[in-house]
């Protein structure tokens, strides 16, 4: 079906307007005007720099705790202190240990947990901040609009296709179809966030993969609002423990923000062995407990979401630079994964990349040689050091929580080196325990509809909408295995994993079919890596749709 | 033909709402904003109508700055300009005041065509366009359908109750409120989306239009209907069950 | 109080919502002493149905007719009703909030330079005035709203928001009294042709006055109809939860909820439905809800007025039953 696409000519186009991003677009364009004001030749435009970001506004689908570490942006505007959007300054930090029951305090807040000097922030408002200031500086930013398929031109990426708007369920053109734009840039930067799937294709497709595969964790978050007094702004709080069960990686946190609001969430490594396992229902039982609970008692749901982490650490980097391209932020794995950062790393990625990309504009040279000068200085920044500390974390606990800690803490001693150097791992997709035999599925968590919630009314309160009438955007490439493999095998994780329950096997005359309610879709990502036979691609749906993360 | 699109901005649909303490209101603060939709099918419809007959099309809203938002996006999808009424205070407005700061404003330019879309889905008044015709002297239509040019005439399918319609025509210039539904809106595209930067939108401060005027009306307070929690559970074998609840629909409830 | 309630025809047929109009104008009066009301009766060859109006408990009826009122237009009806509202002098004009009142009322009161308070659901009589009730934001809040200024004051109301059925009939017919009104031929200037029926593409259920909705519980397509049965008998329009609607077995344009519609019908009628909040935030502001469900628990029973914990395949048969009686 060849359609016919207007196409348009940019020098960068950066996909996604997440602080990575945003970054990117800012310090690009700042470097341009300084590059034009000292006479520098060719002379360089900002208006041939163009951001897409699939969500509804700036910030829609932007999702984090978060603690931020203010260095990256303290580079990036350095009055940040007095213009930015922070909550409010970390002022105690914890870490606690939970049993079912009772809630032990770490006597010494092991250092990566140490929070002084940084600030509890909503990455959401952040984002919406930083794009005010990049299109103050005159970059185009647009929103509801998403990179769909790169273009190619030999070995190199030559631009961006954005999606089709106005197709119908079937994929027929409605009345107001609007077949996407072939946006063709000198330099394209993937900045898409967790496992893009722009990222995703081109990784696959180029074996850009680094040493282990890139592995994730699933975060799920409420925002409430609680009776005055209850919390303490800048009070933040990492518990380890349950309700995980120490085969699994991952923990809960607890800030303290200002007007009364709570950001609160679990993280859980998408590489448990029970297939059954339910990330969101264990974030509700998370709130049950004692600890948590008489924090919330009163108060109210204000929002939800869930977003994946890509938490590979150093050695799951993939190539960041191809000719014509590259890849910052999540997407290139930049996170730490023991300090839970990654924003200031977006945040600095970003800015480095926009060094890059001036450099190759004046030198009119966007091979992959030139735009390797890119990962020599992520290696060589702080970003680097910082990584390296830790290459080996993530993967220290794949055999248990208790071993985790033991490798850390030799690692901790060794700047990052630990007992073995580089720790290979396996993805996480591969690390489920078949059935085998377990007996029935357990009943689906309801939720009190106070204190915890069931997935349909927590998904309400994620804000998310698509367009109703359009092609689902989740394409399962054979659902024969759903219905005949994966029922015996693995139970279909996907109605356990998926925070949106987007995924459900429905009965039908005969047996059993997949139904899938795409319009819930939180664009998590989770099925698109977590799907044990690796047969779901996420793809993005019309722009505008997804999550609204507003205050998130 | 130069057709003007009166079209409001309001909260997202999905906003929550949290009402202020003098309870006249909702908060605005914190929430999303975006284009009524009953304008955006008036948009979409002078939007054709400029495809099918040339002419310009002149998008008007009236609010604080964040108003800007929904002309820029008419902009975007294809209007030529803007007219920006800036009023902090909009949300005050009872219809008649707030039509005739439109109809000022609207007065300036001689617009063959001026349309709106049937209510707006934050306050429902659903006067705005009528008022306007009256404000304007201009002959008027509700609820339209369809669109037929015929010189300096309109042919105008309006839709009625129970499934019936109607064909009416009138002169220009004239006054239309659109019924939501009839048209696929369009996409913004990227191109209209830079080219919008580009138009102008002309800022009229609400109070230099000079108009006096006395409310009609007040919104006294704003409040989520307090449903008493008390289910009635009717008992019974089902036709027990029926019978009862017929019968308190009927004289309990009275709603049958 | 004196109150002026403007009744509606077509074609000489009386519009029956115009009765609801007059329960309002007499429970209003009712609530202020010494309240006097009337009716217009406006049209052409329309002295008949003036004379059943005058059945009603009313003061007076105002019989207002001309030629250039044979068809209605917005022109013909605001230039004449404002000479009888200037006549006349009444405090409270009450109209029924239908699609032709939407059309002229709101020029009838810019005319005289007043406002209107359109599409209210209810009032509240204190001391000394009445609050209107109407609802903002799709059903989601309610807003009490009054008159600052003079009257006289013009009010509609929503379509089932009074009984109509319930309008009281007066002890002797009440006086039919001619108005004349000066209407030039080039002061109309809709020229309004035909009517006619078209099936319509999609069926706007915020007008329903009563909707029967279905959920899962309907478990297949093949049951469907006897709902809709049901909706009918009960003079209202089917709906249904967004399953209903991503299975098929109903048109999109029939789905309430966050990704359908969102309505408040003086009765909403949930069969079969569990009550997520996607659903629920479409349907709360209804007045009247009833559930049926089989499951006691179901969160639809938190926001029902009456619930009925059974299965609806015995219930939907029962109350056809008991509706058909009748």
């Amino acid at each position: 079906m060849s359609i016919e696409r207007e196409r348009l000519d940019a020098d960068v186009l950066i996909v996604g307007a997440g602080p990575a991003g945003l970054a990117c677009a800012l310090h690009l364009a700042r470097l341009i005007r300084q590059h034009n004001e000292s006479g520098g030749k060719p002379e360089l435009s900002t208006e041939g720099i163009y951001v897409l970001e699939k969500g509804r506004d700036i910030g829609a689908h932007q999702l984090s705790g978060a603690v931020l570490d203010p260095r990256a942006l303290a580079e990036l505007v350095p009055d940040f202190a007095k213009t930015a959007p922070l909550d409010t300054p970390v002022n105690d930090d914890a870490a606690y240990f939970l049993t079912a029951s009772r809630a032990w305090k770490l006597p010494i807040t092991p250092p990566p947990l140490r929070n002084h000097g940084n600030y509890i922030v909503s990455v959401s408002k952040l984002a919406k901040w930083l794009g005010g200031l990049v299109e103050q500086a005159g970059v185009n930013v647009f929103t509801q609009f998403a990179g769909a398929q790169l273009i190619h031109e030999g070995e190199a990426v030559a631009g961006v296709i954005t999606e089709d708007k106005g197709r119908d369920k079937d994929g027929k053109p409605k009345d107001n179809f609007t077949p996407g734009y072939e946006l063709r840039a000198k330099i394209t930067v993937l900045a898409e966030g967790p496992r893009g799937s722009l990222t995703k294709h081109l990784v696959a497709d180029r074996h850009l993969d680094g040493l282990n595969p890139q592995v994730y964790s699933i975060g799920v978050k409420e925002l409430w609002e609680v009776p005055p007094g209850r919390i303490t702004p800048g009070w933040v709080a990492h518990t380890l423990g349950w309700p995980l069960n120490s085969s699994m990686y991952g923990g809960g946190w607890v800030y303290g923000m200002r007007e009364n609001r709570v950001s609160l969430g679990l993280v859980t490594g998408l590489e448990y062995h029970n297939p059954r396992f339910d990330p969101h229902e264990a974030f509700q039982l998370f709130k049950t407990h004692p600890f948590v609970r008489r924090i919330l008692e009163g108060g109210k749901l204000v929002r939800y979401g869930a977003k994946t982490i890509p938490v590979g650490g150093w050695y799951s980097i993939p190539r960041t630079y191809l000719g014509g391209c590259l890849i910052i932020g999540d997407s290139a794995s930049l996170l730490n994964s023991q300090r839970l950062k990654g924003i200031h790393m977006a945040i600095k990625s970003g800015m480095l990349a926009a060094e890059t990309i001036v450099d190759a504009l004046r030198a009119g040279d966007t091979s992959g040689t030139k735009l390797s000068a890119f990962r020599h200085k992520v290696d060589e920044s702080w970003i680097g050091s910082e990584l390296r500390s830790v290459r080996n974390f993530h993967q220290s606990f794949q055999h248990g929580l208790w071993l985790g800690l033991a490798h850390t803490a030799v690692q901790f001693v060794t700047g990052g080196r630990g007992l073995v150097d580089p720790m290979r791992m396996k993805a996480g997709h591969e690390q489920y325990h078949m059935l085998d035999g377990a007996g029935p599925a357990p009943p689906r968590f309801q939720g009190d509809g106070v204190l915890t919630f069931d997935r349909l009314t927590d998904v309400y309160h994620s804000g998310t909408r698509h367009e109703e009438d359009q092609p689902c955007h989740l394409h399962v490439l054979d659902t024969n295995i759903c219905v005949n493999r994966c029922i015996i095998e693995y139970g279909n994780p996907c109605q356990y994993f998926c925070p949106a329950a987007v995924y459900e096997m429905v009965e039908e005359k005969g047996g059993r079919r997949l139904k899938i309610n795409f319009s819930n879709c939180v664009h998590c990502k989770t099925c698109d890596i977590a799907d044990p036979y690796q047969i779901i691609d996420w793809v993005p749906p019309e722009g505008g749709g997804g999550p609204n993360y507003e205050g998130m | 033909m130069k057709v003007a699109v009166c079209i409001k901005q309001v909260p997202a649909k999905d906003a929550p709402l949290h009402i202020t303490d003098t309870g006249a209101w909702i908060r605005e603060t914190d929430i999303g904003f975006e284009m009524n939709e009953p304008d955006s099918f008036a948009l979409e419809e002078a939007l054709r109508l400029k495809e099918k007959h040339g002419g310009e099309v002149v998008a008007l809203s009236m609010g604080p700055e964040r108003t800007k938002q929904v002309i820029k996006e008419a902009l975007a999808k294809g209007a030529d300009r803007g007219i920006h009424i800036s009023d902090d205070k909009f949300s005050q407005l009872d219809p008649l005041g707030s039509a005739k700061s439109i109809a000022a404003a609207l007065k300036k330019d001689n617009f063959d065509l001026i349309l709106t879309g049937l209510q707006s889905d934050d306050q429902g008044f659903g006067q705005t366009g009528v008022l306007l015709a009256e404000l304007l002297g201009m002959p008027h239509a509700t609820i339209i359908m369809q669109i037929e040019v015929q010189g300096q005439r309109l042919k105008l399918k309006k839709e009625l109750e129970a499934g019936w319609f109607q064909w009416v025509e009138l002169p220009l210039p004239a006054v239309l409120t659109i019924q939501s539904g009839i048209n696929k809106v369009r996409y913004s595209s990227l191109k209209g989306i830079m080219a919008a930067k580009k138009k102008e939108i002309a800022v009229i401060a609400r109070e230099s239009l000079g108009i006096a005027h006395e409310p009609t009306q007040r919104v006294e307070r704003i409040y989520v209907p307090q449903k008493a929690k008390h289910t009635e559970f009717i008992d019974g074998s089902p036709k027990e069950a029926a019978a009862k609840l017929i019968e308190k629909l009927r004289h309990e409830a009275r709603v049958l | 109080m004196k109150i002026l309630v403007i009744t509606e025809q077509r074609d000489g047929k009386w519009n029956p919502v115009s009765s609801e109009t007059l329960l309002a104008a007499q429970q209003i009066a009712a609530a202020q002493p010494g309240s006097r009301v009337a009716a217009v009766v406006i049209g052409k060859g329309v002295h008949g149905l003036a004379e059943e109006v005058a059945a009603n408990q009313l003061a007076e009826i105002l019989l207002v007719e001309h030629d250039l009122l044979d068809k209605y237009t917005p022109d013909g009806y605001a230039i004449a009703l404002k000479q009888v509202v200037t006549q006349t002098q009444p405090d409270l004009v009450l109209l029924p909030h239908t699609y032709q009142v939407r059309d002229y009322a709101p020029k009838l009161a810019a005319s005289l330079g007043k406002g209107m308070i359109a599409d209210c659901v209810g009032y509240r009589a204190e001391k000394e005035r009445v609050i209107f009730v109407r609802q903002m934001f799709q059903g989601k809040t309610a807003a009490d709203v009054s008159f600052t200024g003079a009257p006289p004051w013009f009010v509609s109301f929503q379509a089932g928001a009074f009984r109509g059925d319930q309008v009281a009939r007066g002890a002797s017919a009440a006086p039919v009294t001619a108005i004349s009104v000066n209407l030039q031929a080039e002061q109309i200037r809709t020229k309004p042709l035909d009517l006619f029926r078209e099936a319509k593409q999609a069926v706007d259920l915020t007008q329903a006055p009563i909707l029967v909705a279905i959920g899962r519980g309907i478990k297949a397509p093949e049951n469907i109809p006897l709902a809709e049965k049901l909706a009918k008998l009960m003079g209202g329009e089917l709906a249904a939860s967004r399953p209903i609607c991503d299975e098929g077995w109903l048109p999109m344009d029939r789905q309430i909820g966050s990704s359908g519609q969102t309505v408040a019908p003086k009765l909403y009628l949930a069969l079969g439905i569990s009550g997520a909040i996607q659903h629920v935030v479409g349907m709360k502001g209804s007045r009247t809800i009833v559930a049926i469900n089989k499951d006691q628990n179901a969160p639809i029973f938190e926001v029902a007025d009456y619930g009925i914990v059974g299965d609806i395949f015995e219930l939907i048969p029962a109350l056809t039953e008991v509706l058909e009686k009748k």
